[in-house]
């Protein structure tokens, strides 16, 4: 009974509740809009903020010394989870089921456990540095570890549900993942979406005032 | 209750892997996976065996021994089967089998094994009779028919042999008590026996049972 | 002569069954019939055999050439179906040995090591309690370990907790677990603790490297080892013997976890990749060298545990802070204390708690209070 609740309402509910909130949430950022910059123009600021999109994907050098296993694991954690969130085989498999009616080609099994074990060294690390390191331990807030923390257990979850056998753990990791699209639009987790604005925003102010960065 | 056993006559075997070819059929078990093999001995040379090989249906199985989930019963005929819904296919009743009875599909990444298949004595499994669950996980359940396992009923020289232990062990009695009358009365074993029948025996030795 | 011919068959079935009953004297009419005394061989095999056996039971030597007892013999027989795993091998007596080390072995005494090391931490910690620093608190701290350090090492730590309870869950799961979890559950459990434990394997390895990267230098067994383990660490007697920055016992399970740990890790991928053709007895060879340095390890980590946390004051603090009280240093770790005091690199208690936040300028601290 209660696995039905978890595979067919609360999936619907919670996925309701993510695309709505997330478009609530960038809705509301740019219904705010940017302040009017009454200095002339001295630079374009559409391509400024099309190039710092790309180019802040690098670390300057000065920030990337001292933080290269941060950016290391950043970098493994973020690819390694793009690519089984959305290239991994039970993953398309629901997809195809429940949102998009088609499916697409998939990695291979051997790339779906790579990209599991790339995802999670780069998790653990980020974690245990996020804790370790006063500055981020200071900057995190209780929400930022209710993220972490729901990330993990929902790709630790999907690693105990590998054996793809048991219907327990297959709904424990749909459980969490709904969880985690529950908490998704309300916490730092909407990062996803809004370093485009950001960094976007700080390309064209920048660019706008002339300056290289 | 009967005591259900195979036993393969290696005097008459002469491989042909046609009870390979009838399990596969009749179990549809999966690519790789193979219940039943021949291996043939001194192959090519005097003395040449061969000898069917499948789950021997032990009664102190090694596989229920050290399977850490416990998924191994014996039924009431004596016949070792397991539950694929209980097993996590991590491959110790492999290491364990003396007769190399369990398979693995490797469908996982890097060979990973799934769950683990074997010889079920065509007894089917811990599911209904005859259900399309039990057909997909464990393939045929002819015992519950009041039929013994295809690969014995399809060996076409009737080496081998499946059924209730008592039975199978008096027509192999049998059957070495004949040749054991055919060395005497033609003073040649039943390795290198011409194919003449002795006179006083109808038909030759070997087709006696 | 055909009346005679019941009776003659007769005869000879009795001398016929009484040979096949087992009865291979050199008196009994010889029967050459190697299929059905290969057959009794094998049933029999608990059985001692006959003496010479060899030319008295034709079956028993092909019975033991078809028995592949070592890993090095090449099978004697042929399969067409080689792919099947066994293949060619007929009979595996490996498989039998390895059951019986598995079951009457490896679990019960491995069970026993592992509670007994719990209880032996438990009993040590009632009779001598926790080591304090003699000196108290001082007002100074050495810096200890550096943040990759610290991130390699609780890399490393996460990693063996996971595999070490995934792994137990399979070792002791069917006596321990399984009868009060009942099997569905239980087989839950073991199926994640499986896929977990396969998951994690290579980042354990991968963790085991950096860290032997990054420490191997300073665990180089040097002069002063040999004393201090003359002495027992200190457990033996009052006074503390001095050390450089890792001691002999640190050292040395700095070693067991690379070289125990690696062979722990190595086997594992013999496990974990059955693709490139190792048989099930390399599998199994390497299934008991895995769980047997698995459980040493296991052991060695329960006591490295004990000690980090709660056997010792202050030995927690640099692998968590980085920093250490330079009190419990000189009590621990003299020589490297001295080095360090000498070259001036002792920090403030006060400073290293600032600049990790913890004491919060006045200000700011005004700030959060509001």
């Amino acid at each position: 009974m209660i696995g039905a609740f978890i595979d067919g309402p609360l999936w619907y509910f919670s996925l309701t509740v993510f695309l709505l909130g997330v478009a609530w949430r960038l809705a509301g950022i740019v219904r705010r809009g940017v302040a009017a910059d009454l200095a002339p123009a001295r630079g374009d600021a559409a391509r400024g903020a099309l190039r710092t999109i790309f180019t802040r994907a690098l670390p300057r050098r000065p920030v990337l010394h001292g933080g290269r296993v941060q950016m290391i694991a950043g970098y493994l954690f973020h690819l390694g989870l793009l690519v089984l969130l959305l290239f991994a085989q039970p993953h398309v498999d629901f997809y195809a089921e429940r949102i998009a009616g088609f499916g697409w080609s998939t990695l291979p099994h051997w790339g779906f456990i790579l990209a599991s074990e790339i995802a999670f060294a780069g998790l653990i690390l980020l974690w245990i540095y996020r804790v370790m390191n006063p500055v981020t331990r200071l900057l995190s807030g209780f929400g930022d570890h209710v993220a972490s923390l729901l990330v993990f257990m929902v790709m630790f979850s999907g690693c105990l549900a590998l054996g793809q056998s048991h219907e327990a753990l297959r709904l424990l990791h749909l459980f969490l993942a709904e969880l985690l699209l529950l908490y998704f639009p309300f916490s730092s987790l909407m990062h996803t979406f809004t370093f485009v604005l950001s960094r976007g925003y700080t390309g064209a102010a920048m660019a706008r005032k002339g300056v290289n960065a | 209750m009967a005591r259900m056993k195979f036993y393969c006559d290696a005097e008459r075997c002469i491989e042909c892997n046609g009870c390979v070819t009838a399990c596969k059929n009749e179990n549809e078990v999966p690519w790789g996976v193979n219940r039943r093999r021949v291996v043939t001995i001194k192959d090519g040379e005097p003395g040449e065996r061969s000898l069917s090989v499948a789950c021997m249906h032990c009664s102190d199985a090694p596989c229920a021994a050290v399977c850490p989930v416990d998924c191994f019963y014996t039924t009431d005929d004596g016949v070792v089967l397991h539950d694929k819904d209980i097993c996590i296919g991590c491959g110790y009743c492999f290491y364990a089998c003396p007769f190399g009875a369990p398979q693995f599909p490797d469908n996982g990444a890097f060979a990973t094994r799934g769950k683990m298949d074997k010889c079920t004595f065509c007894a089917g499994g811990p599911v209904e009779d005859h259900s399309a669950d039990e057909q997909r996980k464990y393939g045929a359940n002819r015992l519950a028919e009041g039929k013994l396992p295809l690969c014995a009923e399809m060996c076409s020289t009737k080496a081998l042999l499946a059924g209730d232990a008592d039975v199978v062990s008096e027509i192999y009695r049998k059957r070495v008590v004949y040749r054991g009358a055919s060395v005497l009365s033609r003073g040649v074993s039943y390795q290198n026996a011409t194919l003449r029948a002795p006179s006083g025996l109808k038909g030759k030795a070997s087709s006696r049972e | 002569m055909h009346r005679l011919w019941p009776g003659l068959v007769l005869l000879l079935c009795l001398c016929s069954s009484l040979n096949v009953a087992g009865q291979t004297g050199s008196e009994g009419i010889a029967v050459p019939n190697p299929g059905s005394e290969l057959w009794r061989e094998v049933r029999q095999r608990s059985q001692p055999l006959p003496p010479g056996g060899q030319s008295e039971a034709p079956g028993l030597a092909l019975l033991q050439e078809i028995r592949q007892r070592r890993l090095s013999e090449m099978p004697v027989g042929r399969s067409q179906l080689a792919g099947s795993g066994a293949g060619a091998v007929f009979i595996n007596s490996l498989g039998d040995t390895w059951r019986r080390l598995r079951m009457e072995r490896l679990v019960p005494i491995g069970g026993y090591l592992l509670g007994g090391a719990l209880l032996l931490v438990l009993l040590f910690y009632l009779i001598r309690g926790r080591v304090p620093i003699r000196a108290g608190r001082s007002q100074h701290k050495l810096y200890r370990y550096s943040p990759y350090e610290r991130l390699i090492h609780w890399f490393i730590a996460f990693n063996f907790i996971l595999l070490a309870l995934s792994g137990l869950i399979l070792l002791f799961g069917r006596s321990l677990l399984l009868p009060w979890m009942g099997p569905q559950l239980f087989s839950a459990v073991a199926s994640a603790s499986k896929e977990g434990h396969n998951l994690f394997g290579p980042l354990f390895l991968l963790a085991l490297a950096l860290i032997f990267l990054q420490f191997v230098r300073r665990n180089i067994y040097q002069k002063g080892d040999l004393t201090w383990l003359l002495r027992g660490g200190g457990v033996i007697g009052k006074k503390h013997v001095p050390s450089n920055f890792f001691n002999m016992g640190e050292k040395t399970m700095f070693w067991m976890l690379i070289l125990v740990g690696g062979v722990t890790a190595l086997s594992g991928l013999v496990l974990l990749f059955p693709l490139f053709g190792q048989g099930r007895e390399l599998m199994a060879l390497s299934h008991l060298a895995h769980a047997v340095t698995a459980i040493v390890m296991i052991t060695v980590i329960i006591g490295h545990i004990y000690i980090g946390t709660i056997g010792m004051e202050g030995a927690l603090e640099g692998m968590r802070t980085g920093y250490c009280d330079l009190n419990w240093a000189r009590e621990h770790h003299d020589w490297w204390a001295q080095k360090c005091e000498e070259r001036g690199e002792t920090v403030s208690a006060e400073d290293v708690a600032r600049a990790r936040g913890e004491v919060s300028p006045a200000h700011i601290a005004e700030e959060r209070g509001r």
